[in-house]
Parts: C-alpha cells; structure tokens; sequence
C-alpha cells in the first residue's frame, strides 16, 4: 500500500519539495539582508538611546524590497494550505472515483481502511513537513522584524508563525479529501476545500480567536498626552477619546474611554474647549475630567497558548473529517 | 460442498430505485457461472456486493465463506475484473504489476511476467495508451496473480472487438484450467457465456429468474409446437416460460422434468440463447404453475 501511494503521489511530492526548496531559499535570502540591516542599524547592541536605532531599522525595513518579502512571506502561510487541499486533498479519492480506479484498488489484498489511511498518513505527513519547513523558514526570516514590530499576536501574523500554519495545513488537506469523498467529483470538490478553508482562516481571528483564553482587562488613568484619536461632533458635542493602546506585544481587542463613575465616556464636550479647532485646549479640558482608560486585550504572553488551542481546534477539525471519510469510504461509497 | 456464493434476500436501493430484489443464490464451487440479464437488471449491482464494493442495503451475502472484502485475506481470495476494466492511465503496464505484487500476499509474479510477455505488453507502457482489449487482459492479468479462489468479472468483453473477446476468454479458460478457481462472469450476450459456463444464472428486473446447471437447464427446456390450442391442456408439471399463438398454431416454451409425448406435440431442444431469451422477454408468465 505504502509502494501505491508513494508511486501515485511521487509526482505531487517532488512538486512539493521544488516549492518548499524554493521559497526556503527566497526566505532566508531576505532573512540574512534583513540581519544585515538589523546589525548595521546597531539596535542588536544598542545601550543608549534604543528608540531611535530601533526607529532607523524600522524605517529601513519599510523600504525597498522588504516589505513585498514580508507580503510574500505572509501569503505563503495562508496560500500552501489552501494549496494542499485543493490540489492534494480533494482529488485523492474524487479523482479515484472519476476513473474508477477505485474498483481495482480495492480488490487489492488491503482493506479500504488501510488504503485511505496510508494515504492520509503518507500525505498528511508531506503536508505537515512543508508547513513546518515554511514556517521555521518564515520564522527565522521575520526574527528581527517580529522582534521590534512586536505584532505576532495580531491577526494576520499570528496565522502565519509558529505551529498555526502546520494545523491549517492539516485542516485543509482534511476538507479536500472529505469534499472529494462526499461530492466525488474533483473539481467541485477543489471550489468547496477553498472556500470552507478560506472561511475557516476568516471566521477565526474575527470571532473567535480572541476568546479562546480568558481576556485581560486593564483600567487605568486616561493617558491625555498620548491620545490614540479624539472624534468631535461640534454640533451634538459628542465626544469619543480612544487611549493609546501601548501594551506591547499584546492584542488589543477593546479600547474605552470610561469617566470616573465607571461609564462609558461619550461627551458632552465643552464646546468652550473644544471647538473643533486647534485640540490642544481640547485636550487640556479633557485632563481635568480624571477620565480612565479601560483594554482588553491578549498578552504578549498568550501567544503561545493561543496557537496551541488554535492549533488543537484545527487538527480536531481534521480528525472528525478523516473519520468522516473513513466511514464513508468504508461503507458508502460505491 | 459449501458454496462459493451464498446469497439470501440480497437487496439493494439506491434511493427509491431497487437494484437487486430479494436475491436468493446458492452457487456451487469450481464451477464457471455465467450471469446473464439485459442492461440494468442488477449484474453489476450483484458482482459488486460479491466483491466487496457495495454493501448490500438489506439481506445477507457470503462469499467463500466470508463477508465480502471484511478482511484482508477475504479481498485476497476474490479476484474481481469491474466494468470497462479500470486501470491507472498515467502508470504503466509495470506499475500495475508492481503494485499487485505489493498489495497482495498470494501475488503469484510468474503467472503476472508470463501473461505480460505472451499478450505482448510493453512494461513501459501506461496503461492510458493500451487498446480497451490491452487494458482488459491487463486487468485479467492482475486478478489473476492474486491466485483468487473466485474471480469474479463485470461484462468484461462487451466492449471489445471480437477478436479481443476470443483471446479474453481463451485466457480466462486457460486460467481455470490451470488453476481451478471458481469463476463467475456476466454478460448481456449469451454468445459469450455459452463457450465458457458451465452454470448460468438469469438476473431479469433485479431479481433472479432462473439458477442452475447449463446441461441441466438444456435438458429441461423444451419448445412444444402444435395446432392451436390453450395452455390448459399442457400435461401436469409442465411450466410455461413463453407462449405465443397464431390463428392455427401454438407455441410454448416450458420448463419440465419429463418430456412431454411427441404424439400431440413437437418437441423440441432449446439452445442456450432461446432458453434465456425466453426468461428475459417475459418475466410474468414464468410466475404461473401448471
């Protein structure tokens, strides 16, 4: 069985180590500039005034080619996942049934649970040493830039570190084989892997990552000489203030501006201040309010147990399709 | 002697269409049965329980005595050829070789290299370029390999020229011969069947008409002719099949143990193809008993 699917698949597994090769390649190419201008910046040994070298370097990764690796760095985590479902997953047993090939693979002396699960081991196992290798790659690429952006949590990056991408992978390559199997047409089955796998990776950090661990709530003095934006309607006095949201590394999901009685902070401006002019009386009359600011957010230090619990959700996701396929391979299709 | 195939009840739906009614079959080991019916009157549904692709909605099957294709050493005994002869386009005549003997303990690599060089196909060659006869002997030679205790095939010469047919089956009698595996194999032309059977089954509207020995069957048949008259006052024990009458004749086609005097009638033998023929058109008559 293992000599089958070695023999269908080597085309696809050759394929896969040509693209994994190649973006490694492109990966740590740009990795070693980006250490190069992390290291001429001089914010690697920088004992005095660090904000300003960490500044430069930022400024210098915001320009040139940098930023298209970045993108493309990014996209390839989102994009091999949805490759490997459309193109591995949904045809491996909706291309069996088209031909009919599936009448000759099973009367071999293999049962149709082994078949598939050497199959899903065999490719699953691929899958999952490209997502790795491209997430290692990835990783070690966005080192320095991880480290003063100090973004890994939000959204889009953290979909792309660490052992996120692998899951993906796993997940995508699970939908592809259970469409195949449900639909048994390739094809159709390639639209549906991509569209539940885009929805998936959509719906995630919108409404659900953030809850996966308990968030932390912070109050504290509004901060007015930092504020992160004032909107002033001159006619209602409506006012909203957002605080600056400068906990490091962490990902804010709720910003308010709250008086001290605890309520949500809304106004009524002093138009006497606050004109719609220059804000900086504005702003003053706003410091003699003793308002506060209340975050929620996800620490720096739940990134870890964020992919994991992610991770976990994914792959469980994967495991009830497989068992799906196996059932209906075994029992329903004909 | 236990049988190669035992079915009781077998049925299967697909959705509100019946496929298989109720089919009860008993079929004998060592022997080549020859399963006939016209198109879509269950064959294929049949062969693909027996093999072990299907399950049967309702009704139980034994083959070999085992559940079909429960096990490994249950898919190893059972050869099965399907329809159109499947086999992979893109891998080649080797490959295919390559993984039977991978896939299959009883893989017998003699038989598969002797088969390979006497039909005259190029290892090297894929599978998607070999003519529809190629590709059937190629699918022949991987069942075969298995050493199966029964083979079971799905209309494996309706598509193929006549010469290819001939040299099919020349191989298939070969390997029974050599090996004495049970064989069953379908068919919609009796022509097929009548070189190669020794035991027929007629599968009409998804249920099973008839079942038994082709010598017997032949010396069961017969057709009566004589001056018009009605079936009334055909002898006792003797069941119409067919019956058709003109202004001054009838004729009918009946099954019985003993053969009718030839002093009211002419008697006659029936051949292979009039004695299915008969089953086949008409699948009401058979139901009354004289």
């Amino acid at each position: 069985m293992i000599w089958l699917t070695w023999r269908q698949f080597r085309a696809q597994t050759w394929f896969a180590a040509a693209w994994t090769g190649l973006l490694c390649v492109v990966l740590v190419f740009f990795g070693f500039q980006i250490a190069d201008l992390y290291n001429g910046s001089g914010a690697a040994d920088c004992v005095t005034d660090c904000e300003t070298v960490i500044g430069n370097f930022r400024q210098q990764i915001a320009s040139g080619v940098i930023p298209g690796a970045v993108s493309l760095a990014t996209a390839v985590m989102y994009l091999t996942p949805a490759l490997i479902g459309a193109f591995w997953g949904a045809p491996l047993v909706a291309r069996e049934l088209e031909a009919g090939t599936h009448l000759l693979a099973w009367n071999q002396s293999v049962t149709r649970t082994r078949w598939l699960t050497t199959k899903l081991a065999f490719i699953g196992g691929t899958a999952v040493a490209v997502m790795a290798a491209l997430s290692l790659a990835g990783q070690w690429f966005a080192r320095y830039i991880d480290s003063v952006q100090m973004d890994r949590i939000q959204p889009v990056v953290f979909g792309s570190r660490g052992i996120v991408p692998v899951a993906y992978a796993i997940f995508a390559l699970a939908v592809g084989v259970a469409a195949g199997v449900l639909i048994r047409r390739t094809v159709p089955a390639m639209a549906v892997t991509l569209t539940v796998y885009t929805t998936a990776i959509v719906v995630m950090p919108v409404w659900i990552r953030a809850h996966l661990l308990p968030l932390t709530t912070t109050v504290r003095p509004l901060d007015t000489e930092n504020l992160y934006g004032l909107m002033l309607n001159t006619t209602t006095a409506d006012i909203r203030v957002l605080g600056n949201e400068d906990v490091p590394g962490a990902w804010i999901v709720g910003n308010e501006t709250v008086t001290p009685a605890g309520l949500r902070f809304a106004g009524p401006a002093n138009l006497q201040y606050c004109d719609g002019g220059a804000s900086g009386r504005c702003v003053d009359w706003l410091a003699t309010l003793n308002l506060r600011q209340s975050l929620t957010y996800q620490p720096a230090e739940h990134f870890w147990p964020l992919q994991i619990v992610e991770s976990g959700i994914f792959v469980g996701l994967a495991a009830v399709l497989a068992g799906i396929c196996l059932y209906q391979v075994r029992r329903r299709l004909a | 002697m236990t049988a190669v195939l035992r079915a009781d009840g077998l049925t299967k739906r697909y959705g509100r269409r019946v496929a298989l009614a109720g089919c009860t079959l008993a079929l004998p080991p060592g022997r080549v049965v020859g399963l006939v019916g016209p198109n879509g009157a269950g064959k294929t549904t049949l062969l693909q329980i027996a093999a072990g692709i299907q399950r049967p909605s309702s009704g139980a099957i034994e083959v070999l005595g085992g559940r079909p294709a429960a096990r490994a050493d249950q898919l190893a005994r059972v050869g099965f050829v399907a329809q159109n002869t499947p086999t992979y386009a893109h891998l080649t005549v080797g490959a295919h070789l390559h993984l039977g003997r991978h896939m299959n303990p009883r893989w017998d690599t003699d038989v598969a290299a002797e088969r390979v060089r006497r039909l005259r196909l190029d290892p090297q060659q894929k599978a998607g370029k070999l003519s529809a006869g190629q590709r059937a002997q190629l699918a022949l030679t991987l069942a075969m390999a298995k050493r199966p205790d029964l083979l079971i095939l799905d209309e494996p010469v309706a598509s193929l020229d006549p010469l290819a047919r001939r040299e099919f089956l020349q191989s298939l009698m070969e390997f029974i011969a050599d090996h004495r595996a049970s064989v069953v194999l379908s068919s919609h032309l009796v022509s097929d069947l009548e070189r190669v059977c020794d035991y027929l089954v007629i599968l009409v509207a998804s249920r099973v008409r008839v079942a038994g020995d082709v010598d017997e069957l032949l010396s069961t048949h017969f057709r009566l002719t004589g001056p018009r008259q009605d079936a009334a006052t055909l002898p006792a024990g003797v069941r119409i099949i067919e019956q058709s009458h003109t202004d001054r004749q009838s004729s009918f086609i009946v099954h019985t143990t003993e053969p009718p005097p030839d002093d009211a009638w002419s008697v006659e033998k029936l051949g292979l193809e009039d004695l299915v023929l008969a089953y086949m058109a008409n699948d009401t008559a058979s139901e009354e008993q004289r």
